[in-house]
């Protein structure tokens, strides 16, 4: 079962550089997409066996949520405001590859040093959930279009989720509803935004939004 | 058998100081103090062991001490043999009929400076190393602005003697710390003292600076640039070899403060990459070999750092193969580079320039200096059968057995030997260029005058150094012997045979060489059966080519300079081709010595401001400067009171 | 015995080299549905060009004449070097699998200089990018060696290739494919077949050679391609621990395998756009980094 579970983690964060690497935002939102639909079945794999109705719900909430909803609304706004690549990001495409690089390398040795119960210890759950997290915010700082940075934000939440998912048993599932539902009307709210946004500045470039207007 | 040769060796330098208005005299007496010290090297690196000699008098209410160990002694082998050869090219390269005022005052002072480098790597006193130090300071000074009519040249010799005079400060405050806390000058094994430690970033700092470590190298390429190329070859392969001297030296006698291996490995790795990221996009030959020495220097710390975490850690099998690596890359680099520079004095002598842009084509008229210089570049790009992959592939071997050995710190030495593949395949994209660029295609610019290749006099240092190349190439076995003697000075434990396969290294070597020399000989010769027809460079059919089109030196480096172009800071002035009659287009890049002109200069605009504000205190009224007096003795004596309770 | 061993080898490796861009182009013209030239082709062109006179420019020295067979020694020497599954290596000692990289720095040194020599504008910039991109290509290599040293405890090449079976195989495998198709100048990173792009890298550096010494260009890209397939394939599967026989066989099967996805990777997919070349590049690396940072977390686990 934990090989399972670390093979998923491992592509997970495959996917990270993926999403670091393409300058597609079609591909980046995929890449999201699919992560969130691999960090959705993790809990079916965490509880061995004991299969309750909690679970199996959440678990297709999560996938439908991260897999399906969100990706949709996504394109969609990508599609309203008529951009498909990141052209000018602050961070290149190869420099935010090998800082992710860097990056995962970094969660791994930071893993190794936290003080971690001792059913963690050999799985990749830590570590891949360190190496989301910053690789959501190489995302956020280095890419300038609104969609992207959105793509960034996703996965710093994926990563967040991988860490909830260490406490498992702890949390209730109402919390994880409240995530999962905050970011879905997140994601919705800021669609309609960059719809305005593109219509009122002719342009998605967050690095034109530093003066305010009225 | 040592103190005869030893002396006679300071003693024909001193005569050859005197001697610099009688060129044939100065000439057998440099000749016969360089191979006199090279005896004395060898006999300690032979068997006869460390030789150690105290005066009966005293100099400076000091008395004089020399040691002779495994150390001293392999880097006197570089600076005897590269200062003999260097004298014997100089005669011709920098000859009284063409340089009537500078050629003897350049022959005392290249005298002076041999001197002063044997000396320092044979003193083992302090303040006689920091005179001797001086001596070598000032002499490289005087050698660097021997053409001092070009203000270039002497811009650059202020750099330098403000460069090596801030190391020179480091190192006072050095040697009087060490003097302090043991009582005495003499200097020697100091291991067991361990409030010595922190020392040794002083040491560092000092000795970094005069060897050219990355960012403490703000001096160099300027310096080697302008310098006259004799002595850029005697600067670049021995000299800054006294820093890396002093480096060894001192993590060998003081105790090694937790952190010292990876300090050093890490601005090792740093000082190779970016050194060859900045030679790589140089348009100036001299410069790009400067810098390349940059890089060596890193490679050279990056093995000895390594050494410095064997040691600390307890793991011989991988620190003295590094060890060993790192004291023959001293070797190799000197014999490389020094021909590298002899080569580019020679294209320089038959052409005046030093921009590769102007040059091409030129291994028609300079055949000799051609292939030489090919050899050099391919040996300082690591390429077997040569020397530089010999001493290149032991620092890989003890890094890589470090990583596969699993240890505490295996996972932490994986990024310097990426960058050092790196670094090794940029060296070979600058040495691909520079020898493409100014050798091959066809020239630049049209030349007014005719191009010739030098003399026997200038040949013969650099077919000398060529054939000692080829001996550490092909028999490593034989130069890996005095090596791992020094390597034993350097770390007493690590002693007995060495556990390196340069023998099967050294026999692949030599099939090699003979395997590339028939192929040759096959291809010319089949081809000469087959029949040869010249035409005009086929290029796809361009019917009229012109020289212009060649790739240059900078665009060549075009894709390497862009991607360091977040260090390299690049100045471009570029004018596109514009309208229905354009103007004439230019695309001009200049890369700038980025430390320097983006730290050092701003920080002395600082200070020079600061010393503007001072200034104002200096108004020439009498009274004033009274009451600067009266506050000073007031100061002062307020802190001998409160300072006293 | 060892001399009848050694030329064994080197009969193995000079003759069936040429059979892979034979088979490449076979893959290629299948999937195109055309017949293509006879997988023998490239034996054809060598005796046809090995029996040719030469053309030299005016500008280029002798030098333009030996630099091919440098590069051919080179590449031959580093082939020799290789252990061939179960068989082992004839020569083998500590470290010499850095011998083999720098062989073949040695071999991109003197193609680059058989390149300058001509003057050409073309084969300026071929040399260029070659010599440029080489530096991300190395330091993917040396990362996949680290990879294997770190796996296997050994930095000889006779007993460093003894992989793990995992995902970290998978990884490396695809990391030194990428690193296969851009060492070799395939798709995507450089079209074979055309000389008259300004995105090619190797093809255009020998544009101007011809006859005798283009023979052996070609045949040493030959050789090469069957160096890294067999590099590939040994770091890949566990060779060594099988018996002669099968992992001889499981090594040919292999080499053709990887030959055959060179093949279907150039008839499926279009030339990169030269700009996003470091880009592929740096995910080959990546893809060689990830299964040693997998080694090393089991190390210290």
């Amino acid at each position: 079962m934990n090989e399972i579970l670390n093979l998923l983690t491992g592509l997970a964060v495959g996917l990270n550089l993926l999403a670091l690497g393409t300058s597609r935002l079609r591909l980046l939102i995929r890449a999201v997409a699919a992560q969130g639909v691999l960090l959705g079945l993790l809990p079916l794999l965490l509880e061995h066996g004991a299969m309750d109705w909690q679970l199996v719900f959440i678990t297709i909430a999560t996938v439908a949520g991260k897999g399906f909803i969100i990706p949709t609304l996504l394109h969609r706004a990508m599609r309203t405001a008529n951009i498909a690549r990141e052209l000018e990001p602050f961070i290149g495409y190869i420099s935010s590859l090998l800082l992710g690089a860097a990056a995962t390398i970094a969660a791994v040795v930071i893993a190794q040093h936290l003080p971690l119960f001792p059913e963690h210890v050999g799985s990749l759950l830590v570590p891949g959930a360190i190496a989301l997290i910053l690789t959501g915010f190489i995302l956020l700082i280095g890419r300038t279009k609104a969609i992207s940075q959105v793509c960034g934000y996703l996965i710093l939440e994926n990563g967040i989720y991988l860490f909830g998912l260490l406490l498992i048993h702890a949390t209730p599932m109402l919390v994880e509803f409240g995530i999962l539902l905050d970011v879905t009307v997140g994601i919705f709210i800021i669609g309609i935004i960059v719809d305005r946004i593109q219509r009122a500045f002719d342009s998605l470039d967050t690095r034109k939004l530093t003066a305010l207007h009225e | 058998m040592i103190p005869p040769f030893f002396f006679g060796s300071l003693a024909c330098l001193c005569l050859a100081i005197l001697s610099g208005r009688f060129p044939r005299l100065w000439l057998a007496l440099v000749l016969s103090g360089a191979g006199c010290a090279l005896i004395s090297a060898a006999q300690v690196l032979g068997d006869a062991g460390n030789w150690a000699w105290e005066a009966s008098f005293t100099l400076g209410c000091q008395t004089p001490q020399f040691l002779v160990d495994g150390i001293s002694a392999l880097f006197l082998v570089p600076v005897s043999v590269i200062g003999g050869l260097s004298a014997v090219y100089s005669r011709e390269y920098w000859s009284d009929h063409h340089h009537p005022d500078s050629a003897p005052r350049g022959r005392s002072w290249s005298a002076a400076l041999i001197l002063g480098m044997i000396l320092v790597l044979s003193l083992a006193n302090g303040l006689h190393f920091l005179l001797a130090w001086e001596i070598f300071a000032i002499s490289a000074y005087f050698l660097i602005t021997l053409d001092n009519t070009a203000p270039e040249t002497r811009k650059a010799g202020w750099l330098y003697l403000a460069a090596s005079h801030a190391g020179t400060m480091i190192l006072f405050a050095f040697f009087s710390a060490v003097a302090a806390r043991t009582g005495s000058w003499a200097l020697g094994p100091m291991r067991d003292q361990a409030a010595l430690a922190p020392l040794f970033w002083l040491a560092l700092c000092g000795f970094g600076v005069k060897a050219g470590l990355f960012p403490l190298h703000v001096w160099l390429p300027s310096a080697h640039a302008n310098a006259p190329s004799h002595v850029s070859a005697l600067m670049s392969a021995v000299a800054i070899k006294m820093g890396v001297y002093g480096i060894v030296r001192f993590s060998a006698w003081l105790p090694l403060p937790p952190g010292a291996g990876w300090v050093v490995l890490g601005l090792g790795a740093m000082s190779a990459l970016l050194g060859i990221a900045f030679a790589m996009a140089q348009n100036d030959f001299k410069r790009l070999l400067a810098y390349c020495s940059v890089e060596n220097i890193g490679i050279i710390l990056t093995g000895l750092g390594l050494a410095i975490l064997a040691m600390a850690n307890g793991q011989a099998a991988w620190g003295r193969v590094a060890l060993c690596g790192t004291l023959l890359h001293v070797w190799n680099h000197s014999l490389f580079k020094s021909l590298l520079f002899l080569g580019a004095g020679s294209v320089l002598h038959a052409t005046g320039t030093r921009d590769m842009s102007r040059l091409g084509g030129l291994w028609r008229f300079l055949p000799w200096t051609a292939s030489l210089f090919a050899l050099g570049s391919a040996a300082v790009s690591g390429l077997p059968p040569l020397n530089g992959f010999v001493s290149e592939w032991m620092i890989y071997l003890g890094l890589i057995r470090a990583v596969a050995a699993k240890g505490p710190v295996s996972g932490a030495i994986v990024p310097s030997v990426i960058v050092l593949a790196a670094a090794g395949a940029l060296a070979l994209a600058a040495f691909a260029k520079a020898v493409a660029i100014i050798f091959l295609g066809a020239p630049r610019t049209r030349r007014t005058a005719p191009v010739q290749e030098c003399g026997w006099g200038m040949r013969a240092p650099m077919l000398v150094l060529a054939g000692l190349m080829l001996w550490v190439g092909l028999f490593p076995a034989m130069a890996l012997g005095p090596a791992a003697i020094a390597a034993t000075a350097w770390n007493p434990g690590w002693s007995g045979n060495v556990d390196i396969p340069v023998f099967h290294l050294g026999s692949l070597h030599l099939l090699l060489a003979c395997g590339l020399l028939a192929a040759a000989y096959v291809v010319l010769r089949k081809v000469s059966r087959n029949g040869l027809r010249d035409s005009l460079t086929w290029d796809c059919g361009y019917a009229a080519p012109t020289t212009h089109m060649q790739y240059t030196s900078g665009s060549f480096a075009g894709i390497v300079t862009r991607w360091f172009a977040w260090i390299l800071r690049p100045a471009r002035l570029v004018r596109k081709v514009r309208g229905q009659f354009p103007e004439k287009a230019l695309y001009l890049e200049r890369t700038p010595e980025t430390v320097l002109e983006y730290c050092i200069h701003p920080l002395g605009r600082g200070v020079g401001l600061l010393a503007e504000g001072a200034k104002k205190m200096q108004h020439g009224r009498l009274h004033l400067y009274i009451l600067y007096v009266f506050a000073g003795v007031v100061a002062l004596g307020g802190m001998a009171f409160w300072g006293g309770m | 015995m060892e001399v009848l061993d050694i030329l064994a080898r080197l009969l193995v490796w000079l003759v069936l080299a040429p059979l892979l861009p034979g088979i490449i182009n076979k893959v290629k013209a299948w999937v195109a549905c055309r017949q293509g030239p006879p997988v023998l082709q490239l034996y054809f062109d060598l005796a046809r060009l090995w029996s040719k006179g030469v053309v030299m420019s005016t500008m280029a020295s002798p030098g333009f004449l030996i630099a091919p067979a440098v590069a051919w020694v080179a590449v031959v020497a580093a082939a020799m070097l290789m252990p061939l599954g179960r068989a082992g290596c004839i020569f083998s000692f500590d470290g010499d699998v850095l011998l083999l990289v720098y062989l073949l720095a040695l071999a991109r040194f003197s193609t680059a200089w058989g390149a300058m020599e001509t003057g050409s504008a073309f084969e300026g910039m071929g040399a260029a990018r070659e010599v440029s991109f080489a530096v991300l290509a190395e330091i993917g290599i040396i990362t996949a060696i680290l990879t294997l040293a770190l796996e296997s405890g050994s930095i000889s090449l006779a007993s460093m290739f003894t992989p793990p079976p995992g995902p970290g195989a998978a990884l490396l495998a695809v990391g030194l494919f990428i690193i296969l198709l851009a060492e070799n100048c395939r798709v995507p990173f450089d079209d074979p077949n055309t000389h008259l792009e300004l995105t090619m890298i190797h093809e255009v550096m020998v544009l101007d050679h011809s006859g005798p010494p283009f023979a052996l260009i070609l045949h040493g890209a030959a050789v090469k391609m069957m160096l890294f397939s067999a590099l590939l394939v040994q770091a890949v599967l566990p060779l060594a621990h099988m018996p002669l026989g099968l992992s001889l066989a499981a090594m040919a099967g292999g080499i053709v395998l990887v030959v055959v996805a060179v093949g279907l990777v150039e008839s499926l997919t279009a030339r990169l756009a030269f700009r996003r070349v470091p880009l592929l590049l740096t995910i080959g690396f990546l893809f060689c980094l990830f299964p040693l940072l997998l080694t090393w977390m089991e190390g210290v686990l």
